[in-house]
């Protein structure tokens, strides 16, 4: 009877199983399979590999049909994912489809996911700022949420260790709230915002200062890079195509390429995850239910060790969505917190403004990069009536345009003669949201998903402090565009804008010191279930002002590294 | 070619990236193919509207650069169908005031004529006349200025090897406040 064994459980036995193959998930395929580990990728979405599977990396511009716009089909199937800014003709097979994968919205939520392998890491918009002490400090000096169980000085390493790695471009600029990394060198500023950046020194002794972005690019490969098959960013930013030279940072050229090298992962794409197996009698995870994506055969995978990297709301769904009679409402959730403390990034407002000088310059070429503007609201002490503060980030371009009053050959000419406009700037805010207990996640009770999974209820929205920063961002930035001779000054609030657009939604399944208080301990584990890590965005106590993929990439490495020394020590 | 080139060079110096895909070099212009929503005579009227608003001179204009298909598409799939249901009432209009005008359909009268008729439409008051020809117009520059002639002669545009210069000076044609 050999074919019992083509599928025994010793052949769906690994040493660990990661779930989820994007950011965070590609990270922890990266270090467990680098430290020897027989590692499982569990992927719910079809594989994509590099290169190969980026159908219109190298269309050119006039090679779509409808120059990039979606048709009215697309937009009116998926009104979701069409308020996506990355959700376009050349990228909408990156995005899931509205229809296939529906969520209930309590309060309006814009849940944007990109089911596949690499996850949203193929489309994401690549700015990685450190966090810093003002970040995990926040919470216990401003009293909300819980304290974080670790420091910057836990991570600090751990940042080094992955920017070397993914390639971080940017300038070490010396500012308390942004630390400096391992940079490659940085994009340039324009004209206008280098204008900006002086001014706002000038203007400010030094408090508010401007910066070009960190963001994962190439811009000088170092031998680490191109032994992973990267070379040069080429500066086309047409990255949520998928980037036929590795240019930016993805699971897809960089992380899962190297774990699969190491002949120890197991990449299974079309694997929906139901829940995670928890095992009465030993006490701990024992490993995860599957179901096929296609065939919707459940199978069960089984290891030592879980690594849940679903991406945030994903993973409160798969811990909430493991029940066990230990566990009745979800795994590790005997305090009731899970899928509780939910935050996210406020985007919601816009500045823009022109500047009538530098009129005998302009700019030449494609940067996929803008400045940014660290932090600089209550900081040092509280100055306002809201709590935390926000970044931003700050672009500039001269404008051109052609006049189109003619027809005929009067206007083909003004065609080929643009004229140049002002310089015109603008700025979005990026602001930290306060985990409250009221923003939750949840499983539906009736609704399911086509594999027969609890559809998750999302209740998530913006509140008072909310309203209170994006006033104060609008009169802020007023003043410094001001005060830098800016006209024009124009702002823009979308209140009906829903939270989600961000992507970067965190928590749920937060950090803390206290298991009464919190779900996971200082190195990720469920603190009643430690053989499961949690290391995407439901691990984090508090949403800091920065971008926060690089900080999942840190704490996922450094989750790992003690999850395969604990394993030594046959704690786990 | 520059940017196959550029591929070519890359890959060649890598190893790693030798195996692109045919996909990668292997696309052209004509690769989105041709479709209608019009009759043919109605499609040919389009062309040399679109020929009227931008037309051949010792540069390729609208028609050539097959902008009428564009925008046949663009009314199709992303406008919807008052555009469509404007669109073929707005071809009708035109060949009708060309007969009313010149005696003959619209494709039959010479350049200034065509030029005239159009320009009678933009000034109407009719449901139809001003919103065709806007609609026509915008989609013809939008079509031309995003064509592969246009990007590539006047933009010039390549998609690769990128660069990024934050701050040089405006091209010298621009002493008037144009490049």
């Amino acid at each position: 009877m050999s074919f019992l064994n083509i599928d025994s459980v010793k052949d769906r036995t690994f040493d660990a199983i990661v779930i989820g193959s994007g950011i965070s998930g590609g990270w922890a395929a990266k270090e467990l399979t680098g430290k020897g580990l027989r590692t499982l990728v569990l992927e719910r979405g079809r594989d994509v590999k590099h290169i190969t599977d980026y159908p219109t990396t190298m269309m050119q511009p006039w090679e779509f049909q409808h120059l990039g716009q979606l048709t009215k089909e697309m937009r009116e199937a998926n009104p979701i994912a069409s308020r996506c800014y990355a959700f376009r003709e050349d990228a909408t097979h990156f995005f899931i489809k509205d229809n296939e994968h529906p969520y209930v919205q309590e309060k309006p939520f814009d849940w944007i996911r990109g089911y596949q392998v690499g996850g949203k890491s193929l489309m994401w918009a690549r700015g990685t700022q450190r966090w810093s002490d003002f970040d995990f400090e926040g919470p216990a000096r401003d009293g909300f949420a819980v304290d974080w169980p670790i420091r910057y000085a836990d991570l600090a390493p751990w940042y080094s260790y992955v920017e070397k790695f993914a390639g971080i471009s940017g300038n070490k600029d010396g500012i308390a709230t942004l630390p400096d990394g391992e940079f490659l060198p940085p994009h340039e500023q324009s004209c206008v915002e280098k204008h900006f950046t002086d001014e706002m020194a000038r203007h400010y002794n030094g408090t508010r200062p401007i910066i070009i972005g960190r963001c994962a690019h190439l811009t000088k490969p170092q031998p680490i890079h191109y032994q992973q098959g990267r070379a040069q960013c080429q500066n086309r930013s047409l990255c949520q195509r998928g980037c036929p030279y590795g240019g930016y940072f993805s699971s897809n050229s960089s992380t899962l390429p190297w774990a699969a090298k190491t002949g120890k992962m197991t990449l299974r794409p079309d694997s929906v995850v139901h829940s995670i197996i928890f095992d009465d009698r030993k006490n701990k995870a024992t490993g995860v239910r599957v179901i096929d994506a296609h065939t919707k055969e459940m199978k069960e995978y089984y290891a030592r060790i879980i690594f849940v990297n679903a991406a945030c709301l994903n993973s409160n769904l798969v811990l909430l969505n493991s029940k066990s009679n230990r566990f009745p409402t979800g795994l590790g959730n005997d305090n009731g917190l899970l899928g509780k403390y939910v935050a996210f990034h406020n985007f919601r407002t816009t500045i823009s403004a022109e500047h009538e000088g530098f009129q005998d310059t302009t700019t030449e070429g494609i940067r996929p990069n803008s400045s940014y503007i660290p932090r600089f609201r209550n900081v040092y002490k509280q100055e306002t009536d809201f709590l935390r503060g926000y970044a931003a980030g700050f672009g500039s371009s001269r404008m051109t345009s052609v006049d189109t009053s003619a027809m005929g050959e009067n206007l083909k000419s003004s065609l080929m003669q643009p004229k140049y406009g002002n310089w015109r700037v603008s700025s979005h805010m990026m602001g930290e949201t306060i985990p409250k207990e009221s923003n939750y996640v949840t499983l539906d009770s009736s609704l399911t998903d086509a594999w027969g999974i609890p559809q998750l209820k999302i209740s998530v929205a913006y509140d008072d402090n909310d309203e209170k920063m994006i006033r104060d961002f609008h009169e802020q930035m007023s003043e410094m565009l001001t005060v830098a001779g800016f006209k024009n000054i124009e702002t823009h609030d979308k209140p009906d804008k829903a939270p989600g657009l961000d992507i970067h939604e965190m928590g749920g399944v937060r950090m803390g010191k206290d298991p009464k208080t919190s779900m996971l301990n200082k190195w990720n584990q469920l603190h009643t279930c430690k053989n499961v890590f949690v290391t995407d965005g439901a691990c984090m106590t508090s949403t800091s002002t920065q971008n926060p993929s690089l900080t999942f990439m840190a704490i996922t490495a450094r989750a790992a590294d003690h999850a395969v020394k604990e394993m030594r020590k046959g704690l786990l | 070619m520059q940017r196959r080139s550029a591929v070519k060079n890359l890959a060649m110096a890598l190893g790693g990236l030798a195996s692109l895909p045919a996909w990668a070099s292997g696309w052209t212009p004509d690769s989105i193919g041709h479709f209608s929503s019009l009759s043919l005579d109605e499609e040919a009227l389009l062309g040399e509207i679109v020929g009227t608003i931008i037309p051949e001179t010792t540069t390729p204009g609208a028609k050539s650069l097959k902008v009428h298909q564009f925008a046949m598409r663009m009314i199709r799939d992303c406008l919807g169908e008052p555009a469509q249901l404007l669109l073929t009432q707005g071809l009708t209009q035109a060949d009708s005031l060309a007969q009313q005008t010149y005696t003959k359909v619209f494709t039959d009268c010479d350049a200034p004529q065509r030029m005239d008729v159009l320009s009678k439409m933009a000034i109407s008051t009719d449901p139809t006349g001003k919103p065709f020809v806007d609609m026509i117009k915008k989609l013809t520059i939008q079509g031309y200025m995003n064509s592969e002639y246009y990007l590539v002669n006047v933009e010039k545009f390549t998609m690769a090897p990128g660069f990024y210069h934050g701050c040089v000076p405006v091209p010298k044609l621009a002493a008037d406040g144009s490049r």
